[in-house]
């Protein structure tokens, strides 16, 4: 076996036992289903409000709004809670076991939380899709290159999120309580492109957001869903690759830093 | 060549002061408190290769510490260790993995099986993260699941398995790889007794047949003598004892406990040696043999009568260890075992209850 096809090997092991363990009770999905839903229903409410005797706001129709909701929280939803995971095997001491094999820490855990995150993705955008078709119509794919490219940017997305959250997690070999930036990280991913279009915002929000990765989370999938336009799909794919590039260099070297300073005493 | 080379290894831990009320609260954040815990300090020693060491120490003693930098959790703050010739503190790259590679971990108080599946798949998943070839890794987890008597436990989910079941398999799953390095951190906590022994038997196996090096933390006493041909003791942080468990055990507070019972009731009393427990036909004498010499101890009571039996027993371990442990310092502990080792000198000229000063005895 080839050093290369054993590297692919330990990764796709990774990602498939944890997703056999994932799977292992389907009435773990039952809370983010029921979750999920409720917040589709919510909001498809909202916006029907918000829209009455308003055929546009900000570009967007109530149908397109509702659309974005559903793909932007899949983002959301789907790989919005690595952070705890990984943040109680680092409390836990299990992070004992995790530092002594010979595998790159950050990409490990990148396969072992994906592998389930995108099942829980897939299994959530059913619902949705379902819940689209009767609050909002059909959905608006425009053609199968558009639908590629929501998928990209879904797992963009969930890169994006794996590596942010996974350095907040990682602040844990430093700090005995962390749990405080990653509520903020949280709130700042739901303003910030979910909740709402990043078009609602005012100009100045708009632009200092577009700065931040946190526009590049939910925002991207949702926007190229419904309002697809090939050439803002491939701004936005590029950016989305730039922000993951940057925060998995930023989990790499913060776990340098960090694995250095661990500070687990006792047994 | 050894295995493992400790050299004057530190680690100091830096945490901060909780502050005791609200003005103090305020001020804490502008200037923390914080508290230096030297947890292990300038330790050092070597092991080589089909060693098994048990390190022990009481609790907070540094035994964890100490294994976690051997294993790289850990990054010391002064001094070296090299495991193998590889340096453990390394972060990333090759020397990191060759050393991951070569060395196995069991902390029993913690998993490496994946909880809602049986242990199969985490043989699976470590097979690959250990890079070892599908035909390989079959053929060793064969041979583990043989070994370990887990043939009935590999499909099954281990949340379901008993503690002495999963033990097994986290031990198992931490040879796969075939290392020739492995630590373990309290393996048998919460063991009962007939699974303990099949574990120390394993162990011990490990050791013999595949030339396995062991360096061991326990609590059990059990553990330490069954496993380990050598103990390194540690207090406050500090190497207090390091050698054979036979010395350990024989030798380091020249104890003993002598056990006699006579087919009459007999005068048993014998001068400057008072009996712990006595009946008018039996007794048990604790006898420091830096006063008394044994041989003549036993002649003496040879002579007072007919012998149904007799028994001399060595200082129970646990009690050594528990004299060494209960030292309020590092420096107290070195002086206990120090006297001990004095205590082996004066045992030669030492004169023995019921005999002369010419060690003849009395009639």
């Amino acid at each position: 076996m080839s050093r290369a096809a054993a590297v692919v090997r330990k990764y796709a092991t990774t990602s498939a036992v944890s997703l056999r363990n994932r799977t292992a009770y389907f009435s773990n999905y039952f809370g983010s289903l029921v979750t999920y839903g409720l917040f589709v229903f919510v909001f498809s409410r909202v916006w029907t409000a918000a829209f009455a005797g308003k055929a546009v706001i900000a570009g967007y129709t109530r149908e397109a709004a509702i659309w974005y909701f559903i793909v932007a929280e899949l983002a959301a939803f789907g790989f919005g809670r690595f952070y705890w995971g990984l943040s109680r095997d680092m409390k836990s001491g299990q992070v004992a076991y995790l530092l002594i094999r010979p595998y790159g820490f950050v990409a490990y855990h990148f396969f072992e939380r994906m592998g389930p995150a995108l099942v829980d993705t897939i299994v959530l955008a059913a619902e949705g899709f379902a819940l689209g078709t009767l609050f909002a119509g059909p959905p608006p794919v425009a053609n199968s290159l558009a639908a590629i490219a929501v998928v990209a940017s879904l797992l963009l997305a969930g890169s994006l999120q794996y590596f942010l959250q996974m350095t907040i997690a990682m602040t844990a070999f430093w700090l005995e309580e962390n749990a405080a930036f990653f509520w903020i990280y949280q709130k700042l991913s739901l303003v910030v492109g979910t909740l709402v279009p990043l078009e609602f915002l005012p100009d100045t929000a708009r632009k200092v957001a577009s700065w931040t990765p946190f526009a590049y989370l939910a925002y991207p999938p949702a926007r190229i869903f419904v309002a697809w336009d090939p050439r803002d799909a491939a701004s936005l794919l590029l950016s989305q690759a730039a922000w993951v590039l940057g925060a998995a260099l930023l989990a790499k070297a913060v776990f340098l830093l960090g694995s250095r300073s661990v500070s687990v005493n006792g047994g | 060549m050894p295995v493992i080379e400790v050299d004057r290894l530190s680690k100091t831990f830096r945490s901060r002061v909780k502050p005791r009320g609200f003005v103090a609260g305020i001020r804490a954040v502008a200037k923390p408190e914080t508290r230096i815990v030297d947890a292990v300090r300038a330790v050092s020693f070597s092991v080589e290769e089909a060693e098994a060491v048990a390190f022990l120490g009481p609790n907070g003693a540094g035994k964890s510490t100490t294994i976690k930098m051997l294993t790289g959790i850990l990054s010391p703050s002064s001094g070296s260790a090299r495991v193998l010739g590889l340096d453990p503190s390394k972060r990333g790259g090759r020397e990191r993995n060759a050393l991951a590679r070569s060395i196995g971990a069991v902390f029993g108080q913690k998993s490496q099986l994946w909880f809602h599946l049986p242990p199969a798949d985490s043989f699976r998943l470590l097979g690959a993260v250990y890079e070892i070839d599908r035909k390989a890794l079959a053929a060793r987890s064969g041979e583990l699941v043989e070994r370990f008597g887990m043939a009935e436990l590999m499909d099954v989910p281990v949340r379901r398995l008993s503690l002495g079941q999963r033990i097994r398999c986290e031990i198992a799953a931490s040879l796969l790889h075939s290392p020739r390095v492995l630590f373990l951190d309290e393996p048998t906590i919460g063991l009962d007794v007939v699974v303990k022994r099949e574990i120390r038997l394993l162990l011990e196996e490990l050791v013999k047949r595949d030339r396995v090096t062991i360096f061991l933390t326990s609590h059990d006493i059990g553990d330490i003598e069954k496993i380990c041909k050598r103990a390194i003791i540690i207090h406050h942080g500090e190497v207090v004892v390091d050698e054979s468990m036979k010395d350990l055990k024989h030798r380091a507070l020249a104890k003993k406990y002598v056990g006699v019972k006579y087919a009459h009731p007999v005068d048993i009393d014998l001068p400057g040696l008072s009996p712990v427990k006595r009946t008018e036909d039996a007794a048990r004498f604790e006898v420091d043999t830096r006063r008394h010499r044994l041989p003549e101890l036993i002649a003496a009571l040879a002579a007072r009568g007919e012998l149904l039996d007799l028994t001399v027993e060595d200082e129970p371990l646990e009690n050594i260890i528990a004299e060494i442990f209960g030292s309020r310092s590092a420096a107290e502990a070195s002086a206990v075992t120090a006297a001990a080792r004095d205590a082996r000198v004066e045992e030669e000229d030492a004169p023995v209850a019921g005999t002369d000063a010419d060690g003849r005895g009395e009639p």
